[in-house]
This record gives C-alpha cells, sequence and structure tokens, in this order.
C-alpha cells in the first residue's frame, strides 16, 4: 500500500505533513548534528526548549538507553501539569531514536504511541524529523477533522458558562 | 479476557473517521436537528443516517433530546474537546518546541563562539 503525502499546515519553518499513519514534522536547524543531539538527550538541556511557549519543564527520569524510562513534567500557567513520559526504544548517537511518547489529558487515561526521531547532517544544518507513528490514516483524518468543529464547541462552553452564571 | 477494551479515544476517532459523520457533526455545532433534518443534505436513507447517529451516539459525541417525538439529536462536548485537545496540544508541543529548539541552539552556538572552548562542561556526562 503505497501512503500519499498530505500537508498538515506547513509553517515557513517547519514541514509538517500525514503519510499513511503518521504525522511528520521537519524542520532543519541551523546547528551540527552533535549539538543537536545533546539538546534531545541531555537532561539539563532539555528544560531549556522542551514544550509550548511560556511553559516549564522538569525532567523526572531520563534514562537514554534502550528499555530506559523518561518523564518529563510539563507546568504553564492556566493548565493542569501534564507528564510526558515512555520508554526509549532504539538510541542510536547522533543519528535519532526511538522512544514511546505518552501523555495524559484531561482524564482520558494514557494517548500516544511511538515516535521516531531522525537527526540528518545536511551541509553543516541539522534536518531533524520526528514522525508520530499515530496508528492509522483514519485516526489522522479523524483527529484533524475535530479542528472544524472545535471552534463551534468552545463557544458553545462560553455560552453554557454564560448562562451557569444566570 | 481476549477482547481489548478500545480506550475511549480511539473510538472517538474511529467515529469520527468517516466523512458523513464529520459532516453530520458540522451540522450539529450549528444547533439541535432531527434525524430527518440531518438526513436532508445526503443523498442517503433515513435508515442508512441512523445507522451513522448510532456510532456517533456510542463514541459519546452526541446524544438525543428529552423530547419525546421527533428527538433531535445534539452534540455532546466532552470527547471532541478531549481529541481536540489531544492534537492541538501535540501539535503545538513539537511546532512550539522547536522554535524554541532553534532559539536555544542559536544561543549556545553565539555564546560557544564568544568563550572559546573552555565550557565544556557536557563532557562530564558519560555517553
Amino acid at each position: 500500500m503505497t501512503a500519499t503525502r498530505i500537508d498538515r499546515g506547513s509553517t515557513a519553518t517547519t514541514t509538517i505533513y500525514s503519510e499513511g499513519g503518521d504525522l511528520v514534522f521537519e524542520r532543519t536547524f541551523d546547528a551540527p548534528r552533535e549539538l543537536v543531539w545533546k539538546a534531545f538527550t541531555d537532561p539539563e538541556r532539555i528544560p531549556r526548549w522542551w514544550g509550548p511557549k511560556g511553559s516549564t519543564t522538569t525532567v523526572a527520569e531520563m534514562d537514554v538507553r534502550p528499555g530506559g524510562k523518561w518523564r518529563y513534567e510539563s507546568s504553564a500557567p492556566h493548565r493542569d501539569d501534564v507528564a510526558f513520559y515512555g520508554e526509549y526504544l532504539e538510541v542510536t548517537p547522533p543519528e535519532g531514536f526511538k522512544w514511546t511518547f505518552m501523555f495524559d489529558v484531561g482524564g482520558v487515561g494514557p494517548q500516544g504511541g511511538p515516535e521516531t526521531f531522525r537527526f540528518e547532517d545536511v551541509d553543516g544544518k541539522t534536518k531533524v524529523t520526528s514522525i508520530g507513528h499515530m496508528g492509522s490514516p483514519e485516526i489522522i483524518e479523524g483527529a484533524l477533522a475535530t479542528g472544524m468543529v472545535g471552534g463551534a464547541i468552545e463557544t458553545w462552553d462560553r455560552l453554557e458558562a454564560l448562562l451557569a452564571e444566570g | 479476557m481476549d477482547m481489548q477494551q478500545p480506550d475511549p479515544l480511539s473510538t472517538t476517532f474511529a467515529a469520527l473517521a468517516d466523512p458523513t459523520r464529520r459532516a453530520i457533526l458540522a451540522r450539529l455545532a450549528q444547533g439541535e436537528a432531527s434525524v430527518t433534518e440531518l438526513s436532508a443534505p445526503f443523498d442517503m436513507s433515513q435508515p442508512a443516517i441512523s445507522k451513522h447517529l448510532r456510532v456517533l451516539e456510542r463514541a459519546g459525541l452526541i446524544e438525543r433530546g428529552r423530547l419525546a417525538q421527533w428527538r433531535p439529536r445534539r452534540l455532546k462536548a466532552g470527547p471532541l474537546r478531549d481529541i481536540a485537545d489531544w492534537v492541538g496540544q501535540y501539535r503545538r508541543h513539537w511546532e512550539e518546541s522547536f522554535e524554541r529548539l532553534d532559539t536555544y541552539l542559536r544561543d549556545l552556538q553565539e555564546r560557544e563562539q564568544r568563550s572559546g572552548d573552555d565550557d565544556d562542561r557536557d563532557t562530564n556526562r558519560p555517553g
């Protein structure tokens, strides 16, 4: 079965596409590969960049070798703390690694799956590819389709809150 | 027990995988509607639409109103919000992390250039 690449809203700096059941992010960083490797695998460096803007990440556990566990705790204003965690599956310095990437959202239980990172040297720069293995194209379609109704839902929530205030 | 209980999010994803069901949800996002109203835009029989509605209902995405006569369907926000959160977070996580990583790597290299090679505490860590 050939999987087609479907653009999923690439930005000026990052290419984002889905291919079969994978959701892929690609970005080239102006830094040597060894440095990128360290940024991803050194517990002291993770808090310097991991997580969305305005969030703070603490490394609770990080055992970078196959079978080793990892756990990061992310906190940010206006939301509950989120724990990201999983297990390293493959570790190949400085070419990349594969781990399970799990997290809990709103009490629905652990979500996520395997994720692969590839670091490629491109003329002294490093192309980073992260591949989230979501399972099936249907999952990606379904997930992205919610954007369509998401806005309406939020509006409804706000209306509901307003009505609740009386 | 060899049957694996599907997690709630997988059930929601499966229900959302079908374009007709997504269109039904989009319609319901504008307000509740009867089965007849919901089947109007589709070249589909009412039983076929009812089948889709049952899938959406089982996934907890919609519910039936209590009015005895026409039982309007309406959206249930919970599972959709969970999914939007999940995907939104995943996407935002990597987009913004990559942004921060870019800044971090630039800063790091500028600092190394300025201070020469004396700052090398990284070698303390066994590979």
